[in-house]
């Protein structure tokens, strides 16, 4: 792979504008990007990550050293085989691993931005994808692919800028937030913000981080994406490193020393205001935001090859949500398929050894890549 | 006796069906019907599966494909997306052939439709002398495992579709291997041939 590249993209002068009406500008861009782009700038592959994703898909990752996220879909003889395809994965603006986010300095205040970060959507975050497109000089992505939030970049993609997707993959994902998604995103950042630490977003440079509230944030949002047969499975009622109960409120099951080590790493590689920002950009996206409500309005202009992969256990993004996409799709003739991909590991399904996913990504990636 | 196999069944739907058209195969397997259809008259072609196995062997060889359902998945196509739906020897095992039928001459312009003959003299006869319900290679299930629900006659078809508004436009002869204006309900048809492969459409 190349290192982790940050670059600079708009201007203060020809900034970004933004859905809430603002303009960003300088923004950064920090993206990794794996195998080659061949000549005529056909075979690249844009992966979209989720909300506590980063760029280092298929690397290991600087914080934690573990590897990347998609390592057992991204790298040589992978579903996303990068002996033959050149991949790009940008982190969102919003995000807090290089690009422009609310932990980033302003380059106006020279002081981090924190609360005066605009507030930025899921089409923003696009648009900002496409400028480091326009930037390598790709007219048309072999493929733009995402799961959950990426999977919302990636209709945002097909919606936005039809003529630059050859073919698109979006995973357990939805074409807007339903109030049960909403809700769990408000009740993480409650937990933020509840945290004395928090001090309205301006704890940078501080030795007091809202770590708790961020803490808690991850262990609710991680419940959401487990399914109950799941946790049942890896866990039951089973005690950690006891075999009486301790009668305090001590960590006694091993679900509850799970989820507090879930949530105790993801601040060391996470920023609180970060995730405020990007579970908002989720609860306000709505694909059909520019079309009256109309799915087949937002996708009337779309022509590219698609794929829609949801899983059984999935109750965050459910099937019949990924199936919304495909009803539309279908309705305005264009090449998609679907399937559902039958396993217990609930929403995480897509991040995890799915053999049967793996089969479909690869199957439909070469078989697209052959008619090319 | 007139058997037919899948290359043949293949040949004469292939025969039937304009060049360049669009069509949708339900059930379509791993996909052989369509890239039959793909190589002999160039269609545009998407197909519904309901084992994923399958939906993966058809991703693979390029064919676009859904998971789903006869039953429950064809009210999601809009009205005459296709000139052709496709169903081959699966009406018998769907929960509501009715309900399929109306859906499959809904979404497309004309409806290809085959599915096991029950009225056909071998059946007649084993249900007759060995009072056994009968197993051949065209049904290869025993009573208490077979995923097929509803079996029926050609008759039994071909009154259904007068119920339904429906028109049957041809029938396919099996031993000519090809489609004819169809003229009524036929005495050796209904004996002799194993399997129905009607073209249908709305009236």
């Amino acid at each position: 792979m190349d290192e982790n590249k940050i670059i600079e993209l708009s201007s203060s002068e020809k900034p970004l504008l933004l859905d809430c009406g603002k303009s960003l500008g300088p923004i950064k861009i920090a993206y990794t990007t794996y195998g080659h782009l061949n000549k005529e700038k056909t075979n690249a592959i844009l992966v979209c990550h989720a909300l506590t994703g980063d760029q280092f898909v298929a690397s290991q990752h600087p914080i934690t050293k573990k590897e990347g996220w998609w390592s057992n879909v991204v790298g040589p003889n992978k579903p996303i085989d990068t002996n033959k395809f050149y991949v790009i994965c940008p982190n969102i603006i919003g995000g807090c691993m290089g690009s422009t986010g609310p932990k980033e300095i302003d380059p106006l205040t020279q002081k981090e931005y924190g609360l005066n970060f605009p507030v930025i959507t899921i089409s923003d975050m696009v648009k900002a994808q496409k400028l480091l497109i326009d930037h390598l000089s790709i007219k048309k992505l072999f493929c733009v692919t995402g799961g959950s939030m990426g999977g919302m970049l990636v209709l945002e993609w097909l919606s936005k800028f039809p003529e630059y997707v050859h073919s698109a993959i979006p995973i357990a994902t939805s074409v807007n937030h339903s109030a049960q998604n909403i809700a769990l995103n408000e009740l993480a950042r409650q937990s933020i913000m509840a945290d004395p630490n928090w001090k309205s977003g301006n704890y940078y440079g501080t030795d007091s981080q809202p770590t708790k509230g961020l803490s808690v944030a991850r262990m609710a949002a991680h419940i959401s994406y487990l399914s109950k047969e799941s946790l049942h499975q890896k866990f039951g009622r089973n005690l950690q490193d006891k075999s009486e109960l301790d009668y305090s409120f001590n960590a006694d099951f091993q679900i509850e020393s799970y989820l507090r080590h879930q949530g105790i790493t993801f601040v060391d590689r996470f920023d609180a205001n970060s995730y405020l920002y990007i579970t908002r950009a989720m609860d306000y996206f709505d694909i059909t935001a520019n079309s009256n409500g109309s799915l087949i309005e937002a996708f009337k202009k779309t022509k590219s090859k698609v794929l829609c992969i949801s899983f059984t256990s999935d109750w965050l993004y459910p099937t019949s949500e990924n199936k919304k996409i495909v009803k539309t799709l279908n309705a305005l003739g264009i090449d998609v398929s679907f399937l559902e991909i039958e396993t217990e590991n609930g929403h995480d399904s897509f991040l995890l050894n799915e053999p049967e996913f793996f089969d479909a990504l690869d199957g439909f990636i070469s078989s697209t890549w052959s008619e090319i | 006796m007139s058997l037919i196999n899948k290359t043949k069944e293949f040949e004469i739907i292939s025969n039937i069906i304009t060049p360049n058209s669009s069509i949708i195969d339900i059930g379509c397997n791993d996909g052989s019907l369509i890239e039959y259809l793909k190589s002999n008259k160039n269609v545009n072609a998407r197909g519904m599966e309901i084992d994923q196995s399958k939906v993966r062997t058809c991703l693979a060889k390029g064919i676009s494909v859904v998971e789903g359902d006869a039953d429950t998945d064809l009210f999601d196509y809009p009205d005459d997306l296709f000139d052709y739906s496709i169903l081959t020897y699966t009406l018998q095992a769907t929960k509501n052939p009715k309900i399929v039928l109306e859906q499959l001459v809904r979404i497309a312009q004309k409806a290809i439709v085959s599915f096991p003959n029950f009225g056909h003299w071998s059946i007649a006869t084993s249900l007759f002398f060995n009072r056994e319900m009968p197993v051949n290679s065209k049904l290869d299930y025993s009573w208490y495992e077979t995923p097929n629900l509803h079996f029926c006659t050609i008759n039994d078809f071909i009154n259904l579709c007068d119920g339904l508004n429906i028109k049957i436009e041809k029938k396919a002869d099996l031993r000519k291997l090809k489609f004819e204006e169809f003229k009524g309900k036929s005495l050796y048809d209904s004996y002799f041939s194993d399997s129905g492969l009607f073209l249908i459409s709305k009236k």
